[in-house]
C-alpha cells in the first residue's frame, strides 16, 4: 500500500458526499496527490479498490488531467510562465537562465531531488510579469539575480 | 410467448415525418437522422457510429445539411423531427467530410501499404471516395514509438490475440465503447487528451475478455487487428463462405475466409444477425475453427491389430466394422450395441444415427447427452417437459426481468450473456443471478443470490414462498403450492439455502410483476442430478406466480445442435409425437428398453452391450464419471469411434474413422430456439475424412441395409421431424417437488464445480492455438479467502483429491467468488479432471491441500 490510512480514510469519506463512487475519482486522485507527490498505475490500482471503479476509469481520468503529475517530483515544483506578457519581458531567456544553472531541461528534476522545472500558461499576474510559482508562492517581475536569490534561499531551506 | 402478451408490449408510437434528399420519411420519434437515412437505403459515411452501440458523435463523419440550420449537423446523434430538409449529398455536406477527413488524417501514418487491414479499412475506402490527395497540416506527425525496439512502427500486443498500432487510430472509441457497453468489460482505456490521446490495455492489464475478438472486427482502421489473421492473406483474395457456429449452441452466423489454394480456414468474422448472435461472436466462435487447419487431424481409418492401431483403408475399416458388428448380433443379439453421439454434429449425421441404431440394429441404445450424469430412465420426466419448451433470444432483449439460475452465463452461452447487457443497457431490464458461488456474469444483475450448492430447487420454492407471504398471490394458488412442498415457511427454506429472506422477496416481487419475464436454467442444474426436481419447482413456481403467461422460461441447449438432436429423436426416449412419426416413416420402431448414456455404460459393464459407436464428442473426456465410462468402454468386445483427433476415446476403439470437421460439408443446424440454419462448406475434406452422416451411411450400406434410397428421401425425413413444434406442455397442476439432499463426508469437504472455461467448450477448443493463447492448462478457481486459509497463492499448484481420484493443479484466484466453492474447468484432456467425480453424487466434493515444492 502506498496510501496512508489517512488518505484511505479521507477517500472514504468523500465517498459519502457523491450519489455514485465514479464521482470521487477526482477528489481521490487529489487525495492521493497531495499525499505520495504523483501518481502512477499503482495508485490508481489502489484507489480503484477503495471506490470500487474500474482501474481504467481512474487511469483515464487521471492523464485527463495535465496537473496530476504522473512520476516523482523535486521538492520545489518550478512553473514558469511563458504566455504572452511574460514571453514579452523575456521569459524565455529567464527560462534558459534556469536550465542553465539548475543543469536540466524542462520537465526534469534535479538530481538531488529538490527542484522540477515546468512551463506553464498564464497565471494572472501579467502585471507583474515576468512571474513564476515555486509549489504554492508566486515570484514576481523576476531578474536572473532575483531567480538567483530565490534559489539560493530555497536551498539553503531544504 | 402467448399472443396477448405480444400486443400488450406493442404500444402505438409516435411519429415524425420529415424530407430527406428529397424523399418524405416517417419514423418513430426518437429516430436518430443517420438510423432514418439507414432505414431508407440513403449511405452516410461514419466511423465511430456503430449499430449495436449508444452514438457519441465524435468522429463528425456524417455530417449532413439541414435547412436552416446555422450549420452542418451531425446525423448520428441528431433526432429527426417533423418538418426537417435534409441534404445528405450537398456540396456543402461533402465540404464537411473533407475537412473532416483532412482532420483524421492529422496524424495517420497512410502505411497502408503495411497496413493489414487494407482493402477493408474504412479510412481508406473514405479518403478514396472524397479524394483528399494533400493536406494543409504538413508539419511533424505525432508519433507513438513502440516500447520494445524504439521504432515508430509502433506494434504492441495489448492482449494474447490482439495487436495495437496507436499511429493508426483515428479515436473513433469504438472499440472502446464495445467493450464497457456492450460486453462490460474494464481492460481497454482512452489516455491523455489532445494530440497525444491514445488507445491502449488498462494498465499492467491485457485485453483478454472473452469477447476479445469483436475489437479488431469492429476498428474501422488498422489500430487493432487480430494476431490469428494478421499478414496471412490479403482480405480481397480470401473465398468467402457463410456458416453457422459449431460450438455456439445459438447457432452465430459467421463468415469463413479461406485460402483456397491451400485449402485452409484462414479467419471467422460475424455475419450480424440482429435476431441470433446481434453481430457480436464469442472468442470460442471465432477463433475455433482453427481445429479444422489443425495438423494433428486424423488422416486416414485406424484398425487395432495386435494392440496397435494401424493405417487401413476405408474399405477395410468398414469391412471390419461391418463383420464385428454382425458378429456381436449374431452371438446376444441386437439389443447389444451402444451409441453416443456428439450433439455438435448437423441433422443429417445425427439423423442418420438414430436411423441406424432403431432400423438396422433395432434398438434403442443411442444419446447424445455424454456428459450429464444419471439420466432418468424413464418417460414423461418434468425435466423433458421444460426441455421441449419453445424460447426466443430476442424476447430477452425485451424483457423486464430475467433470472438465471444455475449458470455463469460466460462460460457457456456467451451470445445469451450480451442479449442480458443489451436488456439491461437499453431496457433497463432487473437481472436476478442465482447461483452455488459468485459467477462473473452477475456483474449485470440487481441482486446475486449464492444459495448453498445443490439447494437449486429448494431456491425456487423459497421464492414462491416469498411471494405467498407478501400476499402476492391468491389463496388458492398459494395452498395448492404449499401443498407440495415439504418446507412450511420461508425462513425455513432461506434457511436451507443460506441466502438473505430479503433477498428472495426482491426475486419474487419481480418475477410476481406484470413485466415481461425470461426464465433462462444453466448447465449446473441440467447436467446434475437434480435437475428434476428443479423442473418440478420450476413449474410450481410459474404456476404460481403466472410466469409462463406473461414470458418464457427454459433449459438452453448447450450444444451447435443439442436442440436439433432432441428434435430429431436422438435420445433413448422421443417424445409421443416423435415416436408416431417415425413409426410412420420407416414402418417400424423398435420395442427395445430405452438406454441412456448411465444405463449403457452399465450395460457395458455387464457385457450385455458389448459393441459400440462414438460418433465425435469424446465421451471419456466428458462423462462426469471417468473410471466408469473408461471400464465400460474397456470391455467392448469392439468398439468403433469416430473424431477429428486422436483422443482418450479412440485409444481405446477397435475401428478409429477421421470424421470432416464442420466447414467441410455443408449441414444444417437447429440452434436453441428451434431455428435451423445451414453451414455450407468452406474447404475440401481433409486426408481422407468423411461427414459423420457418410460414414454412418457406409456403415448401414457395408451390413447391407441402405438407409435412404436417395438424398432427397434423407433431407425430407429430416425436414418433416424438424417441423415438431415444442408442445410448451405444463403439468396440470401443482407437482411434488423431490429434493435431494446427501450426506456431506468431512474429509471431503469442499463442494467442485466443473465447467467450461470461458474461453473454451468442451472438448475439441484445447486444439485451437488461439485459444489456449487465453487460456492454455487447467486450473483451480477459488475464492481469495479459500486460497489464503490454504496457504496458497496465484499459480501455485494444489492436490485436489476425492474419494476416487487425485490430481495436482495450479491455482487461480478469483475475487468474485466469496464462498468455499472450487471451479474446475473441464477442457483440458492433459488434466483428467473427470476422474474427480462419481456420476451418483448430486454435488463432487473434494479436499484440497497445498503441495510443497
Amino acid at each position: 500500500m502506498i496510501l496512508t490510512e489517512e488518505s484511505v480514510r479521507k477517500i472514504k469519506e468523500k465517498l459519502q458526499q457523491y450519489p455514485q463512487p465514479k464521482s470521487v475519482i477526482l477528489p481521490a486522485l487529489t487525495v492521493a496527490y497531495r499525499q505520495v507527490g504523483y501518481v502512477d498505475a499503482d495508485i490508481y490500482r489502489e484507489i480503484s479498490h477503495i471506490i470500487n471503479i474500474p482501474t481504467v476509469e481512474v487511469a483515464e481520468a487521471a492523464t485527463f488531467y495535465t496537473m496530476f503529475a504522473k512520476k516523482p517530483r523535486g521538492k520545489y515544483l518550478i512553473q514558469v510562465c511563458h504566455n504572452i506578457s511574460c514571453a514579452l519581458l523575456g521569459a524565455d531567456s529567464l527560462i534558459g537562465y534556469i536550465e542553465e544553472k539548475l543543469g536540466i531541461k524542462i520537465g526534469e528534476t534535479t538530481e538531488d531531488n529538490l527542484f522540477t522545472l515546468v512551463t506553464v500558461e498564464c497565471l494572472g499576474s501579467c502585471a507583474t510579469a515576468p512571474m513564476m510559482q515555486i509549489n504554492q508562492d508566486y515570484y514576481e517581475k523576476l531578474t536572473k539575480e532575483k531567480v538567483d536569490q530565490i534559489l539560493e534561499d530555497l536551498r539553503s531551506k531544504a | 410467448m402467448a399472443d396477448d402478451i405480444k400486443d400488450k408490449v406493442k404500444t402505438d408510437v409516435p411519429t415524425v415525418t420529415f424530407t430527406m434528399d428529397g424523399q418524405e420519411v416517417t419514423v418513430a420519434k426518437g429516430t436518430t437522422i443517420l438510423e432514418a437515412a439507414r432505414s431508407i437505403g440513403i449511405h452516410i459515411p461514419t466511423f465511430c457510429w456503430h449499430p449495436k452501440l449508444k452514438p457519441v458523435g465524435s468522429c463528425r463523419m456524417c455530417y449532413v445539411e439541414i435547412e436552416k440550420w446555422p450549420k452542418l449537423a451531425v446525423s448520428c446523434v441528431t433526432e429527426a423531427t417533423d418538418g426537417m430538409i435534409v441534404h445528405t449529398e450537398s456540396d456543402k455536406v461533402k465540404r464537411g467530410r473533407r475537412a473532416t477527413l483532412e482532420f483524421l488524417l492529422l496524424n495517420h501514418p497512410l502505411d497502408c501499404p503495411t497496413c493489414d487491414q487494407g482493402g477493408e479499412c474504412e479510412l481508406q475506402n473514405l479518403t478514396f471516395e472524397h479524394g483528399i490527395d494533400d493536406s494543409r497540416f504538413d508539419f511533424q506527425k505525432n508519433r507513438f514509438t513502440s516500447d520494445t525496439d524504439n521504432t515508430v512502427f509502433d506494434d504492441k500486443r495489448i492482449g494474447p490475440e490482439i495487436i495495437l498500432n496507436r499511429n493508426r487510430c483515428i479515436l473513433c472509441y469504438r472499440c472502446v465503447r464495445a467493450n464497457k457497453e456492450a460486453f462490460g468489460e474494464y481492460d481497454l482505456g482512452v489516455y491523455e487528451r489532445g494530440n497525444i490521446a491514445e488507445i491502449n490495455a488498462a494498465p499492467g492489464q491485457q485485453v483478454n475478455s472473452p469477447f476479445s475478438g469483436n475489437l479488431p472486427e469492429i476498428c474501422p482502421v488498422g489500430a487493432l487487428t487480430s494476431v490469428d489473421w494478421r499478414y496471412k492473406m490479403r482480405v480481397w483474395l480470401a473465398g468467402k463462405t457463410p456458416s453457422i457456429c459449431p460450438y455456439s449452441s445459438s447457432g452465430s452466423n459467421i463468415l469463413i475466409y479461406t485460402d483456397d489454394n491451400k485449402n485452409l480456414i484462414r479467419r471467422v468474422t460475424s455475419r450480424c444477425n440482429d435476431d441470433i448472435d446481434d453481430g457480436w461472436l464469442s472468442d470460442i466462435t471465432r477463433y475455433g475453427y482453427q481445429i479444422a487447419n489443425s495438423e494433428e487431424r486424423l488422416q486416414t481409418p485406424l484398425i487395432k491389430k495386435e494392440g496397435k492401431q494401424v493405417e487401413a483403408t476405408w474399405d477395410e475399416a468398414l469391412e471390419v466394422i461391418c463383420n464385428r458388428f454382425k458378429e456381436i448380433t449374431e452371438k446376444k443379439g441386437k439389443v447389444c450395441i451402444g451409441g453416443l453421439i456428439s450433439p455438435s454434429l448437423d441433422n443429417a449425421s445425427l439423423y442418420c444415427s438414430s436411423k441406424l441404431f432403431r432400423t438396422v440394429f433395432n434398438n434403442n441404445n443411442i444419446d447424445f447427452r455424454t456428459d450429464y450424469r444419471m439420466l432418468p430412465n424413464k418417460p414423461d420426466s418434468y425435466f423433458g417437459m421444460l426441455c421441449n419448451r419453445s424460447f426466443r433470444i430476442t424476447d430477452i432483449d425485451d424483457s423486464d426481468v430475467i433470472v438465471v439460475l444455475g449458470s455463469d452465463l460466460i462460460r457457456e452461452h456467451h451470445n445469451e450473456y450480451l442479449r442480458i447487457r443489451k436488456a439491461v443497457n437499453f431496457n433497463n431490464a432487473r437481472v436476478f443471478s442465482l447461483n452455488p458461488y459468485s459467477v462473473k456474469s452477475a456483474d449485470v444483475a440487481q441482486a446475486e443470490i449464492v444459495y448453498n450448492i445443490g439447494t437449486d430447487e429448494i431456491i425456487l420454492v423459497a421464492i414462491g414462498l416469498a411471494a405467498i407471504e407478501m400476499g402476492l398471490v391468491e389463496q388458492g394458488l398459494a395452498q395448492g403450492f404449499k401443498e407440495k412442498v415439504k418446507l412450511g415457511s420461508l425462513a425455513e427454506a432461506t434457511e436451507v439455502c443460506g441466502v438473505s429472506s430479503d433477498d428472495v422477496k426482491l426475486v419474487a416481487r419481480a418475477l410476481a410483476g406484470d413485466g415481461k419475464v425470461s426464465v433462462i436454467v444453466g448447465e449446473l442444474i441440467t447436467r446434475s442430478h437434480g435437475r428434476e426436481a428443479v423442473a418440478s419447482a420450476l413449474f410450481n413456481l410459474s404456476r404460481l406466480l403466472g410466469i409462463d403467461k406473461k414470458g418464457q422460461m427454459a433449459v438452453l441447449a448447450r450444444y451447435a445442435n443439442s436442440r436439433g438432436a432432441e428434435k430429431l429423436g436422438l435420445l433413448p426416449i422421443p417424445t409421443g409425437a416423435q415416436v408416431e412419426m417415425l413409426k410412420a416413416m420407416w414402418g417400424k420402431f423398435p420395442d427395445a428398453e430405452p438406454q441412456t448414456t448411465d444405463a449403457m455404460l452399465a450395460l457395458m459393464h455387464k457385457e450385455e452391450i458389448s459393441g459400440g459407436l462414438v460418433l465425435g464428442g469424446n465421451p471419456i473426456m466428458l462423462y462426469p464419471d471417468r473410471q466408469f465410462i473408461t471400464e465400460g468402454l474397456e470391455k467392448l468386445d469392439f468398439l468403433v469411434a469416430c473424431d477429428l483427433f486422436e483422443s482418450e476415446t479412440t485409444e481405446l476403439a477397435d475401428v478409429v474413422l477421421p470424421m470432416s470437421s464442420w466447414a467441410e460439408y455443408e449441414g444444417s443446424y437447429v440452434n436453441l430456439e428451434g431455428c435451423n440454419q445451414v453451414a455450407c462448406q468452406a474447404i475440401k475434406h481433409i486426408g481422407q475424412s468423411k461427414p459423420a452422416f457418410e460414414i454412418i451411411r457406409l456403415i448401414a450400406e457395408k451390413i447391407g441395409t441402405s438407409l435412404f434410397e436417395s438424398d432427397e428421401q434423407m433431407a425430407t425425413e429430416i425436414e418433416q421431424l424438424l417441423s415438431c413444434e415444442p408442445d410448451n406442455a405444463t403439468p396440470d397442476n401443482f407437482v411434488d417437488v423431490l429434493p435431494l439432499s446427501e450426506e456431506v463426508d468431512p474429509d471431503f469437504p469442499i463442494p467442485l464445480c466443473i465447467c467450461d472455461d470461458p474461453h473454451h467448450t468442451g472438448a475439441l477448443t484445447q486444439k485451437a492455438p488461439s485459444l489456449t493463447n487465453f487460456t492454455g492448462e487447467a486450473y483451480i478457481e477459488m475464492s481469495p479467502d479459500l486460497a489464503a486459509r490454504l496457504e496458497v497463492s496465484e499459480g501455485q499448484p494444489v492436490r485436489v483429491e476425492s474419494p476416487v481420484g487425485k490430481i495436482v493443479m495450479p491455482v487461480k484466484v478469483s475475487k468474485h467468488i466469496d464462498n468455499d466453492v472450487v471451479i474446475i474447468p473441464r477442457n483440458f484432456s492433459q488434466i483428467r479432471v473427470t476422474s474427480l467425480l462419481m456420476r451418483k453424487k448430486r454435488v463432487d466434493r473434494v479436499r484440497i491441500t497445498k503441495v510443497d515444492e
